[in-house]
């Protein structure tokens, strides 16, 4: 436990700037969006069983409103995730753009906000 | 490799040629580049176009159905398959970064691929069975 405490405080106390951040968020969403799955496919187990079933968890799972909040943290784990993913891979494979990786991550932000904003605002439509 | 001493990238062996770590590494890139195409669809489409709200058991059992059925059903199986074996590698990820006790390290990583097999498993049979297939199986089991 005291190892643990201490490798996470190393973690979030390194100053690595971009990258360190960038990395910690990766492992965040990674993480987090494991947690959602493991929810996900149970209540997909249960909805699957018939009507009843699945009408509670339609409304108490994916619709009510504290599921809405939920979900846009879901799409900001996933969207940073993929998005981060791939700056990830595409760097991976072209270790040449590691020069330009401060503008690559900033550049990886933007696309983020630019997808999430509309996702989030259709997400919390209904419940306004 | 020309020298020993510095090898920032462990994912092969002197000989160029991937170890089990580095299949691993290539695993986790390419299952991302697919889920890049297919988890991001699926958030558009499930979340944005077709809206959580109306995804109801009806709409369930109709994407599910016909020859186009068998395409949605392929299509949710590799999310299930993909995002399962992804995650489970990235969580066993963070428990070697985190667990260095040998034998707490295997029991962890044990419980966690156990626990993701049996996800796999009940997500299969919801797959499989269809939407309330599993009340019909279990109405013919009882009688
Ligand atoms: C949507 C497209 C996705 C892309 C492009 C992507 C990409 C990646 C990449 C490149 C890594 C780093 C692997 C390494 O360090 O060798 C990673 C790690 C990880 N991913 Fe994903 N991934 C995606 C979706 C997912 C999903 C759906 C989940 C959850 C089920 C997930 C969970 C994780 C976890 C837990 C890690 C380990 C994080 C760490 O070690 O810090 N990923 N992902």
């Amino acid at each position: 436990m005291a190892a643990l405490v201490a490798s996470i405080y190393r973690g979030i106390s390194y100053r690595g700037a971009e990258g360190q951040w960038a990395w910690i968020l990766h492992r965040a969403s990674g993480l987090g969006i494991v947690l959602f799955l493991y929810m996900h496919i149970v209540s997909i187990f249960i909805a699957a069983i018939g009507p009843g079933p699945y009408a509670w968890v339609h409304a108490t799972l994916y619709t009510s409103p504290p599921a809405k909040v939920l979900e846009v943290f879901l799409l900001f784990g996933v969207l940073y995730h993929a998005f981060n993913g791939m700056r990830i891979i595409i760097i991976d494979f072209f270790p040449a753009l590691g020069k330009y990786q401060r503008t690559i991550v900033r550049i990886e932000l933007v696309l983020v906000v630019v997808v999430l904003v509309p996702a989030a605002i259709i997400t919390l439509r209904g419940i306004f | 490799m020309a020298t020993s001493s510095s090898r920032p990238y462990q994912g092969k062996t002197r000989y160029g040629a991937p170890n089990h770590e580095g299949r691993i590494w290539l695993f986790m890139r390419l299952t991302g580049l697919v889920m890049f195409i297919t988890v991001v669809f699926h958030l558009l489409y499930m979340h944005m176009a077709v809206g959580v709200e109306n995804i109801t058991f009806d709409n369930i059992d109709a994407r599910w159905s016909g020859p186009a059925g068998v395409f949605w059903r392929l299509f949710d199986a590799s999310l299930l398959f993909i995002g399962m074996a992804h995650g489970m590698n990235g969580v066993r990820f963070s428990i070697n970064d985190y667990v260095h006790n040998k034998i707490l390290n295997f029991l962890l990583t044990a419980a966690v691929y156990g626990l993701g097999l049996f996800l796999i498993l009940l997500g299969s049979l919801a797959i499989v069975l269809g939407a309330g297939g599993l009340g019909n199986l279990f109405q013919r089991l009882t009688g």
